[in-house]
């Protein structure tokens, strides 16, 4: 499948201006579209991540090899059934109350989009009860994430997971939390689900989760 | 005993300390030159009204942060387009007169040159100038994408800088200049080595190089994160001290390696101690050890905040109070 690998390598090395003709080529030469998803495009980003949590790539190198899938999914996306894209269900992420760092909020919720997860980003500063909102209007969610990057929006990290596992809907969703002072210990005491420490190892969690 | 600014210069010099230092105390700021007094750097303080800065972007503040943010949505983002910026990006006048710096040379006047080094505040610095105007993401894949706009971007704010370096040296002639700019998170940089070399370290060997041909004794870089494989890069463009080094940089080990050409000041991760739940002996494990494997030369033990005052203000305190334990214990 020369097509697939073609594809896989144009996102490991970000070429977002190539990909479009080599998904195309691919599904010309009558490559399966779940296929060029899953094995060319999902498979390259796991690579991405991999790369990435071993300090192989950096930033820029993570972000062009996911606008690079993100331009190949629009060529694919006519031809692929409704359920292969964000197969492995929704994810709600946010940045908690008080807290404006996004970059790696915002991996997190690229790599889960890159692994198959239909991703609501709440962006930064999220009150706790938006949290529950966006659950109750999206009751198929099957994880939560929340981040915190300072020491001073630990508390409202704790009182967001607090407000989710006080509310009726608790035992349907898993709770993930992270954040650069964020550890096992404090995710534990404030009763998350998981913690993991970078981006990559978030996305391979949800999957464990989510299975 | 040494004065506070002698103590300093003997530990950079790898000379005779007779303590460790404690943390700022050598360095005066004096903050009210013409650009702060006409623009302002960011709002006054947690939960004040967000401002709009000298370039043009908009810097908030919300309340319980360490510090203050530009805002990126359409309605706050200067460059949306990296290879229009010439239209969007204005680089503010700095042709300030004696008359205009006179309140700055009175406070640098004012301070005990004896006792303190006086240093001049410059933030943000070239890579968070990019950020700051162009969005920190766009800016990542900028450097891939558009390569030779972000080339022209960053000598562009590289020549406002050197102008603004002439006039401070011209006016102000600081012993310091305390330049800002975060390169990484705490366990990367955000771009590899290679790419920051190719973007930043000409812009910088300028811009350091004209403050030290120019009067300026000590150039010390605030950059609160991990940034180890940094280091000879920051030496080849004239940083003599690494102010806001993490622990995760494994300090003994490049004191070591690096310490005749510069100095780390750091060592005790805000994350660590700055919390409402902070007590001493969480400060005395982020802070004893440290001193003890750094030593007494190259090594400035302090908290990673960019300036002298910590998000919980005791802890600024009770830092001091640890160092002047392992002064007893070490001296």
């Amino acid at each position: 499948m020369a097509g697939i690998q073609e594809v896989y390598d144009l996102v490991v090395k970000g070429k977002s201006k190539l990909i479009g003709a080599a998904v195309q080529e691919a599904l010309d030469a009558g490559c399966d579209a779940a296929e060029i998803l899953n094995k060319g495009m999902i498979g390259a980003m796991d690579e991405v991540g991999e790369k990435f949590k071993n300090g192989e790539i950096f930033v820029p190198e993570m972000l062009i090899a996911a606008k690079a899938m993100k331009k190949g999914v629009e060529v694919l996306k006519p031809h692929l059934a409704s359920g292969d894209q964000g197969a492995l269900g929704k994810v709600i992420i946010g940045t908690v109350a008080g807290d404006l760092h996004d970059i790696g909020k915002n991996l997190v919720a690229m790599m889960m989009e890159s692994t198959g997860f239909e991703v609501i980003d709440l962006g930064v500063d999220v009150p706790k009860e938006k949290f529950v909102e966006t659950y109750q209007a999206n009751p198929d969610t099957k994880i939560i994430c929340c981040s915190a990057l300072l020491t001073t929006t630990m508390p409202s990290l704790k009182d967001t997971v607090a407000l989710l596992n006080s509310s009726d809907f608790r035992s349907n969703i898993k709770v993930m939390v992270g954040g650069a002072p964020i550890t096992q210990a404090f995710a534990d005491e404030i009763g998350a689900d998981a913690y993991t420490e970078d981006a990559a190892s978030a996305a391979q969690k949800a999957k464990e989760l989510a299975s | 005993m040494l004065t506070k600014r002698q103590n300093m210069l003997e530990v950079i010099k790898g000379g005779n300390p007779d303590r460790f230092v404690k943390q700022y105390e050598a360095l005066a700021f004096v903050m009210n030159t013409p650009y702060a007094l006409q623009y302002p750097l960011m709002p006054e303080g947690p939960g004040a009204p967000a401002v709009k800065c000298a370039w043009g972007y908009t810097n908030a503040w919300p309340e319980g942060m360490p510090g203050a943010f530009p805002m990126h949505d359409p309605e706050h983002l200067v460059c949306p387009d990296i290879t229009e910026w010439r239209k969007y990006v204005k680089a503010p006048d700095i042709n300030y007169t004696a008359e205009d710096w006179k309140p700055c040379q009175e406070a640098v006047a004012a301070v005990d040159r004896n006792e303190y080094l006086v240093a001049a505040f410059v933030a943000p610095g070239v890579f968070e100038m990019c950020h700051y105007l162009c969005e920190i993401q766009t800016t990542m894949m900028n450097f891939y994408e558009e390569p030779e706009a972000m080339h022209e971007l960053i000598d562009y704010i590289t020549d406002w800088e050197l102008k603004w370096a002439e006039q401070i040296c011209t006016y102000m002639k600081p012993d310091v200049i305390f330049h800002h700019d975060d390169w990484g998170t705490q366990k990367s940089t955000f771009i590899s080595v290679d790419m920051f070399r190719e973007f930043y370290l000409e812009s910088y060997k300028k811009i350091y190089g004209y403050y030290h041909d120019h009067g300026v004794q000590l150039v010390v870089h605030h950059n609160d994160s991990f940034s180890a494989t940094l280091v000879p890069s920051m030496i080849e463009m004239g940083i003599d001290v690494w102010q806001g080094c993490m622990s995760v940089n494994d300090l003994p080990k490049l004191v070591k390696e690096y310490g005749k050409d510069i100095t780390f000041m750091g060592g005790i991760d805000n994350g660590k101690v700055d919390r409402a739940d902070w007590t001493q002996e969480m400060i005395a494990e982020a802070t004893d050890q440290l001193c003890r494997d750094c030593g007494k030369l190259y090594f400035i033990p302090c908290e990673t905040q960019g300036l002298n005052y910590t998000s919980f203000p005791e802890v600024y305190g009770a830092i001091d109070e640890e160092i002047e334990k392992m002064t007893k214990e070490m001296f």
